[in-house]
């Protein structure tokens, strides 16, 4: 279980498939994920059971619950290459409920803390649809930095859009948000 | 097999194998390259273990000098349909062929394929910020750069900058692009 | 999930199992399919568990009514990367929804779904000949005839004419709207 100030992030059960489902059929929450067909929940079980258990090289994916115990999304990392000591990111707020209210911002922080005090990790980066604006300010307030932009990455929609990529560096993070835990309850 | 100016690109055999394994081999080859851990000449490798072409497999090509001279080898990987993409790879492992204009005329050769007669819409590729002859070669070919993933890849004690470039299929058609080996490189 | 305007057209699940058994052997829905055997709830069940999760490849979905009454199944195969096109299909079980509209709005869903998230440039179908139904239904939403294959399919005792129809993601944007 990893703490934040709003959220915290345990191992993913089997008794969070119907949500997940429901998310990851939701065409608004997938507009802005790589998601592209609606899944099955016996495909969308057999994905969860058939996930290994999280490490540096299996990488990460967990829960997000708020600190009342509501599954609100999921957030991952990827399997990385630990030489490189460098992971990819990916982030969804299923319930729609908790977007724009600083619930991803916080299980974002949590998470990188984790991975650069924890895992020892240097970089994380991760991508972003060029019309997320809502994720891409989030992620800035995270200490991610715009590292580039791939041209018509993306086919969506009728049409092709860009990507943004983003990464933050272990000294930046530091820096910026500290690699010690916040006190329980801290500010 | 896809034909260039001085070089053709042709399916991969079970006798590329030994060369690929000596370049592979080659700390001077391999030097911006990702790979790090030293390859058994059995170990699976790009070069000598393609799948037949196709869009599901990836393409995986053999390079060869117009007098059957096996250079090197060239790849288009992560194909993906809806999007119409995909990472371009190469690997000379031939010296005596390096800033000779053979890879620039492989990658011109793949990417007509790949635009003309795979439909794709685009294609990117990723290369070690400090392989000055590969990015001025991929620059060449109309690759823009568009991402700089800093600190990505750890070798050689440091970690290095990653660029991301990549040709959209309009710029590949316009003839300023067009890239020619009498160009150089 | 994939909403229409009537419809929405989901992923198929083993529960579905029930319906599409009734379905397979209704000789009235079956009547200008291709489908002429005899299916058992094996069967039935093997086909909703057996295929890949929905892909470029392959996309097999249930079509329910807004109120979720699972009324029939659309889908796509054969989808060519390269030339960009794949064939559709369509079987609406539930009689009661016959030319009501349901069919025409999954089918529109889905030609959106093709070309406009899967970038598909082409969908084309093939038509028993005598399913006037169908092909009034099929010319709606765009489809044009461009072909007839002569005696191509054998049923009923005698052989049918099919009709080969497509169309084109331009055609698709002029009728129904491109992006916004």
């Amino acid at each position: 279980m990893l703490e934040g100030k709003l959220v915290r992030l345990r191992a993913q059960e089997m008794g969070d498939l119907e949500r997940d489902h429901a998310w990851i059929n939701d065409r608004e929450v997938t507009r802005y994920l790589a998601a592209r067909y609606p899944i099955s929940l016996v495909d969308e079980e057999r994905w969860l059971s058939g996930r290994p258990p999280s490490s540096g090289s299996n990488g990460l994916r967990l829960a997000i619950d708020t600190k009342d115990g509501r599954h609100i999304g999921n957030i991952d990392l990827l399997p990385g290459n630990p030489d490189d000591r460098c992971v990819a990111l990916g982030v969804m707020v299923g319930d729609k409920e908790y977007w724009s209210r600083g619930y991803g911002t916080d299980a974002m922080i949590t998470l990188l803390r984790f991975g650069f005090s924890q895992m020892n990790l240097n970089r994380i980066w991760l991508h972003v649809f060029e019309h997320n604006e809502r994720a891409i300010a989030c992620y800035k307030k995270c200490g991610f930095q715009v590292e580039g932009r791939l041209r018509h990455h993306r086919y969506q929609e009728g049409r092709y859009s860009d990507v943004i990529e983003m990464g933050v560096l272990r000294d930046e993070f530091a820096a910026s948000h500290g690699l010690a835990a916040p006190k329980e309850g801290g500010p | 097999m896809l034909d260039g100016q001085l070089v053709r690109l042709r399916a991969i055999e079970p006798g590329d194998r030994e060369r690929a394994h000596a370049w592979l081999d080659d700390p001077e080859v391999t030097y911006y390259l990702t790979m790090r851990y030293p390859l058994a000449s059995a170990d699976p490798m790009w070069l000598a273990d393609a799948q037949p072409a196709s869009f599901a497999n990836g393409v995986y090509l053999a390079v060869e000098t117009k007098d059957g001279t096996h250079i090197g080898a060239i790849n288009l990987h992560e194909l993906n349909p809806e999007d119409r993409k995909a990472g371009l790879g190469i690997i000379i492992g031939d010296k005596a062929c390096w800033s000779n204009g053979y890879g620039l005329d492989a990658i011109a050769t793949l990417l007509r394929f790949a635009f003309h007669e795979m439909n794709l819409h685009r294609v990117w590729l990723s290369v070690l910020a400090g392989h000055e002859a590969a990015i001025r070669c991929y620059e060449k070919c109309g690759f823009r750069h568009e991402s700089r993933r800093r600190q990505q890849v750890f070798k050689h004690g440091r970690y290095w900058d990653v660029l991301i470039m990549s040709i959209l299929r309009d710029e590949f058609d316009a003839p300023h692009v067009a890239p020619s080996p009498e160009r150089g490189t | 999930m994939l909403e229409g305007k009537l419809v929405r057209l989901r992923s198929l699940e083993p529960s579905d199992v029930e319906r599409e058994y009734a379905w397979a052997n209704d000789l009235e829905v079956t009547h200008y399919l291709s489908m002429r055997y005899p299916f058992s709830r094996a069967d039935e069940e093997s086909w909703l568990r057996g295929g890949p999760p929905n892909s470029f490849n392959q996309v097999r979905l249930g079509i329910e009514t807004k109120a979720g009454l699972h009324i029939g199944n659309i889908g796509l195969y054969t989808a060519n990367a390269e030339e960009r096109h794949a064939e559709l299909w369509i079987l609406i079980g539930d009689k009661a929804y016959w030319s009501k509209g349901y069919g025409a709005d999954a089918i529109v869903t889905l030609l959106r779904f093709a070309f406009h998230d899967m970038n598909l440039n082409r969908v084309y179908l093939y038509a028993q000949e005598a399913n006037a139904r169908a092909i009034a239904c099929y010319r709606t939403c765009g489809f044009v005839e461009e072909g007839r294959l002569r005696q191509h399919r054998f049923r009923h005792g005698r052989y049918w004419d099919v009709l080969f129809m497509g169309v084109l993601r331009d055609e698709f944007d002029a009728l129904h709207g491109g992006p916004s």
